[in-house]
C-alpha cells in the first residue's frame, strides 16, 4: 500500500519534471528559446566530451560495428559512397553522394548499380593515397568473411550476387562486384532492392584500405587501427606503421577503455565533400565512469557536452528551469520505438483479441509519465516512427485511441469478451492461462517506473503477470531465446538501422527472422507447425498466427520512393489492426545537454546521436 | 619457517583454482547472458551468432573451456604469459587490460594504507592515552562519523566542495606518475583521503581498544615499575603488542583493496581494477572477470600468507606449523 502510494508520488513528481523541462524543450530541438546568445560558429576549438563507456559491439571495428555512437564517428572517418547531411530531421535522412561523383540510377530493371568515384578523397597518413573502388569493394568483401562477423551483413547477403557471408577470407572477391577501374564501381543485384542507396550508406561499406585491414583477420580486430577517409582521422594515425603486419601497433589516439581522440586528416580535400562542415580542429572523447562528474564537468565548462549518456532526471529539471540555462538542451527524434512484445505461441496472447485488449487497456499517459513526461519522447501509436514513414503515419493514426491515452477499460473488455479466454463473457480474462505470465523487464529506471502501470492495466482484463526484472543485456538475452518462450516483456525497443521502413519491418516481424537465439521477431509472427519444430517449441493449438512476409517483400520490391513509403504504411496498419504483435508505447526523443561553449549544436538524424562534424565550439583547445 | 611458506603457496594455487572454478560455474554455465548473442551484433544471422561463439572459444564443452583456461594461465596464449585471454568488450588481450588498470589500484590502495595507517594509529594511541578527554571524545566521535559516512557520499561531497566549488581540486581522472608527477599526486590524494578515512576511523577504534586493554596488563605495571619512562612503556611495550591484530587486519584490508575500491574508483574515474570487473560483468566480458577473479582471489591468499608470516615474527608465542 506504502509502496504504490510512493510510487505514485514518484510519477507526480517526475511529471512535473518532465512538463518544466518539456515546456523549456518548446517544440523540438534546436535548443528552445531563451538564455544566452550563442556566438556565431567558427571553425577551430576542441569538441570536448566524456562518455562513462564506450560500449562498442565490435570494437569499432567498421565491418561489425552496429552502435549508433560509433556511427557518428565513422561519419568523421569514413567515406561511404553515398551518406546523409549529418543534419537533424527530414534532411538528415535525404541521400547525398559522398565518395561518389553523383546518386546513381539502377538499370536492368533495379539490379545493377554503377558508382562513379571522386578522383582526389585520399587516406589519412600514413597511407597518403587516393581511395579507388577496390578500397569499397575490399569493404564488401570483409562483410562477406565469415570470421568478420559482419553484424548488420543481412543487408547484403542474397542481396548483392556472390555474397552470403561465409567466405572465408576478405580476399576472395564478390562475384556481384566489379571494379573495371580505380574510379568505377558496379553492383549486380540478385532482386531489386528499393532501399539498397540506404544500405551503400552503412559505414561498414566505407572505404578500407586491404594493405591495413587485411592484417587484422577475427571480428573487431580492426578498430584500433582503422585508417581514415574522412576529414578527420584517429589521433596517432600517422604513426601506425603499416610496412607489415607485425609493426602493426594499435593507433595511440584510441583505447576502448579510456578515449578516442580525434584530429584532422591532412589529406582530407573539403572541396570534394558537400556533406560535412567539420567545424572543430579535434574531437576528444574521454571514458569518465562518473556519470555526474561529466555532467558537473559540462555544466562548469571542462567539457562541451557528454557523448552519449543520459543526463540525470534532477539535472534536465534544474537546466529546463534556469533561464540562462534552458537553451542549452537539445531534443531530436530517435527514431526508435519502444514497445511490450506479445509471444504469439504463448496463450493467452495466441488469441488475437487478447493482444487488441491489451493495446487498448494500457495507460500509455501513465507510461510516458514514468518515462520523463514528453521530454522522453511521444506516445507511439503504431509501430514505425513517422520519420521512417516520411511522416505518412504519424500519432493521430491510432487504432487503439482512448482519452487522455490513459487507456479505454471499456473498450478492452468488449475486446476481452470475444476472446477464449473469456469463459463467463464480463470482459476479464478467467483463464488459468492469465495469471501467473511472466513478464521481463529491466531493472533500472524508467522500465522498473513504467512497470506499475503496465501491471494494473492488465489487471484490468484480468492478466496477472509476475515481473522479472534483469538487467539490460539479460533482459533481452532472455526474450530472444525463443525456448524461453517468454509471453510478455517490457525491454524491448527498436531503432531504425537507416531511414526506410524495411529495417524495421524485416528483422521484426518477417517468418525468417525468428532465430533460436538472437531472435527479435518476438511475437513470432508468422511461426507456422513446421518452423515451430525447427525450433523445438511446442506450436498452439488451433493458432492461426499471420504471416506478413509477402507484403513487406512486396513493399521491398518497389523503388519508387512514394509507393514504397506507402506500401510499408499500409504493413504498419496491417500489423496494428490484424497481427497486433506489439504495445507501441513511446517514440524516443534524444535529449543533450551541452555547454555555452557549443556555438553550435546539431543533430546527426542517421546516427540519432550528436553530429560530430557539424558542431562548433568557442574553446581555443588543440589536440597535438 | 620455509616449508611453512611452501606449503601455504601451494594452499594458495588450491584456493585461487577453487575460485576460478566457481566463477566459471556462475558465469559460463549459468550466465546471465550469452556473450555470443550479445556481440553478434542487433540482428544476428544463426551462422553469426556461431562464428562469434567460435571466436570466443565458447563452442567448446565447458569443462574444456575451463580446462584451456587453466592451461593457457600456466602456458601463457597468443598474447604472451600469462595467458588471460582476449576481452570482449575492448577485442585487446586481457592481459595488458589487467596490467594496465592494476597499477592503478595498487597505487590506490597502497597510498590510501599509507594515509590511514598515518591517521588511525596515532589517533587512536592518543585517544587510549587520553581516554575519556575531550580530544579522546572528539576523535571517537569522528571515527564514528567516518565508519556510517558511506564512500560514495563522502566522494561526492568531497568532489563537489574541492572541486565544484573551491576550485583547488583538478577532480576526477588519472595521471600516470611519469607524465606529471604534481598532477599524479593531485589526483590521487582525494582518492586516497576518502578511502582512507573509512579505514582510519576502523584502525582508531580498533587501536584504543587493544591499546586500553594491553596497557591494563601485569607486564605493562611490570615496565612502569621498573622506573622506564612512561612513553618508552607506551610504544615499546604497549604499542608493539596492541598492534599485532592490525597487522592481521592490514593485510586483509590491502588484499581486498587490491581486487579494486569499485565504489572509489568509479566516483573519482580511476579505471582501475574493481570498476574494470564491475563494467565487465554487466557488459559480458567473461575473461575480464576470470582474470580479475584470478587477480583478487590471488591477492586475498598472498596478503593472508603475509599476514601469517608477519604475525609469526611479532609474536613469538606463534609458531610456523
Amino acid at each position: 500500500m506504502m509502496g504504490k502510494r510512493r510510487q505514485r508520488l514518484r510519477l507526480v513528481g517526475l511529471a512535473l519534471a518532465v512538463a518544466m523541462v518539456a515546456a523549456a524543450c518548446g517544440g523540438g530541438d534546436e535548443g528552445g528559446g531563451g538564455g544566452q546568445q550563442a556566438p556565431a560558429a567558427q571553425k577551430g576549438g576542441v569538441l570536448r566530451t566524456a562518455t562513462t563507456s564506450f560500449g562498442f559491439t565490435n570494437g569499432f571495428d567498421v565491418t561489425g560495428e552496429y552502435l549508433g555512437s560509433a556511427f557518428t564517428l565513422y561519419g568523421a572517418l569514413v567515406r561511404t559512397l553515398v551518406t546523409y547531411k549529418h543534419v537533424a530531421g527530414a534532411p538528415g535522412n535525404e541521400l547525398l553522394p559522398d565518395l561518389a561523383t553523383e546518386m546513381p540510377q539502377p538499370t536492368d530493371n533495379g539490379l545493377t548499380y554503377t558508382f562513379k568515384l571522386k578522383p582526389n578523397v585520399k587516406f589519412a597518413p600514413p597511407l597518403d593515397r587516393a581511395v579507388t573502388s577496390k578500397d569499397i569493394a575490399y569493404a564488401f568483401q570483409r562483410i562477406n568473411t565469415q570470421p568478420l562477423a559482419a553484424q548488420y551483413g543481412v543487408y547484403y547477403f542474397g542481396v548483392i550476387e556472390g555474397m552470403d557471408g561465409k567466405a572465408k577470407s576478405a580476399a576472395t572477391k564478390v562475384s556481384g562486384i566489379e571494379t573495371p577501374d580505380d574510379q568505377t564501381i558496379v553492383f549486380h543485384l540478385t532482386k531489386a532492392t528499393g532501399d539498397f542507396g540506404f544500405r551503400l550508406a552503412m559505414p561498414a561499406t566505407g572505404a578500407i584500405p586491404e594493405e591495413v585491414a587485411s592484417c587484422h583477420k577475427k571480428a573487431g580486430d580492426y578498430g584500433r587501427y582503422l585508417i581514415s577517409s574522412g576529414p578527420y582521422m584517429i589521433q596517432g594515425s600517422d604513426q601506425l606503421d603499416v610496412s607489415s603486419c607485425d609493426a602493426q601497433k594499435p593507433i595511440s589516439g584510441f583505447d576502448p577503455s579510456k578515449k578516442l581522440y580525434l584530429v584532422r586528416n591532412p589529406n582530407y580535400d573539403q572541396a570534394t565533400d558537400t556533406t560535412r562542415t567539420n567545424y572543430v580542429d579535434g574531437i576528444k572523447i574521454d571514458v569518465n565512469t562518473n556519470l555526474d562528474d561529466i555532467f558537473n564537468k559540462v555544466e562548469q565548462g571542462a567539457l562541451d557536452t557528454s557523448f552519449t549518456d543520459d543526463a540525470p532526471p534532477t539535472l534536465l529539471q534544474r537546466y529546463a528551469t534556469d533561464a540562462t540555462k534552458k537553451n542549452l538542451i537539445h531534443q531530436n527524434d530517435g527514431d526508435r520505438t519502444w514497445y511490450i512484445t506479445m509471444n504469439w505461441a504463448t496463450p493467452p496472447f495466441d488469441d488475437l483479441n487478447v493482444r487488441k485488449a491489451v493495446n487498448q487497456v494500457m495507460d500509455k499517459q501513465g507510461m510516458l509519465q514514468a518515462w520523463g513526461g514528453t521530454v522522453a519522447g511521444e506516445i507511439a501509436t503504431h509501430i514505425m516512427p513517422p520519420a521512417v514513414l516520411n511522416d505518412q503515419l504519424k500519432a493521430d493514426y491510432n487504432p487503439y485511441a482512448s482519452e487522455g491515452n490513459r487507456g479505454d477499460e471499456a473498450k478492452a473488455k468488449e475486446l476481452m469478451k470475444q476472446s477464449k479466454y473469456d469463459t463467463d463473457k464480463d470482459g476479464v480474462c478467467d483463464a488459468k492461462a492469465c495469471s501467473s505470465l511472466v513478464m521481463i523487464n529491466r531493472n533500472v529506471a524508467p522500465w522498473t517506473n513504467m512497470e506499475p502501470v503496465v501491471v494494473s492495466s492488465l489487471e484490468k482484463i484480468g492478466i496477472k503477470v509476475k515481473a522479472r526484472e534483469l538487467d539490460s543485456s539479460a533482459a533481452y538475452t532472455t526474450i530472444q531465446t525463443v525456448k524461453n518462450m517468454i509471453p510478455i516483456a517490457l525491454n524491448a525497443g527498436w531503432g531504425k538501422d537507416y531511414p526506410d521502413a524495411y529495417s524495421f519491418a524485416a528483422p521484426l516481424f518477417t517468418k525468417e527472422a525468428i532465430i533460436p537465439t538472437g531472435n527479435t521477431n518476438y511475437g513470432l509472427v508468422g511461426l507456422d507447425q513446421a518452423k515451430a519444430g525447427e525450433l523445438g517449441i511446442k506450436f498452439p493449438a488451433g493458432a492461426q498466427i499471420p504471416n506478413v512476409d509477402a507484403d513487406i517483400n512486396g513493399c521491398q520490391e518497389k523503388t519508387d520512393v512514394n509507393e514504397r513509403v506507402t506500401c510499408f504504411v499500409d504493413v504498419d496498419k496491417k500489423l496494428m489492426e490484424t497481427v497486433v504483435p506489439w504495445v507501441p508505447y513511446l517514440w524516443n526523443k534524444v535529449v543533450v545537454i551541452t555547454n555555452p561553449s557549443v556555438t553550435k549544436y546539431e543533430f546527426d538524424q542517421f546516427s540519432t546521436e550528436m553530429s560530430i562534424t557539424e558542431m562548433a565550439v568557442s574553446n581555443k583547445e588543440t589536440l597535438s | 619457517m620455509w616449508r611453512y611458506i611452501v606449503r601455504r603457496l601451494i594452499w594458495v594455487v588450491v584456493v585461487v583454482l577453487i575460485i576460478t572454478a566457481f566463477t566459471y560455474v556462475i558465469f559460463f554455465v549459468m550466465p546471465p547472458t550469452d556473450p555470443a548473442v550479445q556481440f553478434a551484433g542487433k540482428n544476428p544471422t544463426p551462422e553469426q551468432i556461431a562464428e562469434v561463439r567460435r571466436q570466443f572459444g565458447l563452442d567448446k564443452p565447458v569443462l574444456a573451456q575451463y580446462g584451456l583456461f587453466l592451461k593457457h594461465i600456466f602456458t601463457g596464449d597468443d598474447y604472451g604469459w600469462p595467458g588471460l585471454g582476449f576481452s570482449f568488450v575492448t577485442r585487446s588481450p586481457v592481459k595488458d587490460l589487467l596490467f594496465d588498470r592494476i597499477w592503478v589500484t595498487v597505487q590506490l590502495a597502497i597510498g590510501a594504507a599509507f594515509v590511514w595507517l598515518c591517521i588511525g594509529i596515532p589517533v587512536g594511541i592518543i585517544s587510549a592515552i587520553k581516554r575519556g578527554s575531550l580530544l579522546d571524545r572528539s576523535s571517537m566521535l569522528l571515527a564514528l562519523f567516518f565508519v556510517s559516512a558511506p564512500v560514495f557520499w563522502l566522494g561526492l561531497m568531497a568532489l563537489w566542495l574541492f572541486w565544484y566549488k573551491l576550485h583547488i581540486s583538478p577532480g576526477t581522472g588519472y595521471v600516470p606518475i611519469t607524465q606529471n608527477f604534481g598532477s599524479w599526486l593531485n589526483h590521487m590524494i582525494m582518492p586516497w583521503i576518502v578511502l582512507a578515512l573509512l579505514y582510519a576511523a576502523f584502525y582508531a577504534r580498533m587501536t584504543r581498544g587493544n591499546l586500553i586493554e594491553t596497557m591494563g596488563q601485569d607486564y605493562i605495571r611490570t615496565a612502569r615499575v621498573k622506573g622506564l619512562p612512561e612513553w618508552k612503556v607506551i610504544l615499546k611495550h604497549g604499542v608493539r603488542a596492541s598492534l599485532t591484530p592490525v597487522v592481521t587486519l592490514i593485510g586483509l584490508d590491502l588484499g581486498a583493496l587490491l581486487g579494486g575500491a569499485v565504489i572509489t574508483e568509479t566516483i573519482f574515474n580511476l579505471q582501475g581494477i574493481g570498476q574494470w570487473a564491475v563494467n565487465s560483468v554487466f557488459q559480458g566480458d567473461l575473461p575480464a572477470v576470470l582474470a580479475v577473479t584470478v587477480i583478487v582471489a590471488l591477492a586475498v591468499t598472498l596478503m593472508n600468507l603475509i599476514v601469517d608470516v608477519v604475525y609469526a615474527y611479532l609474536d613469538p608465542r606463534v609458531r610456523y606449523t
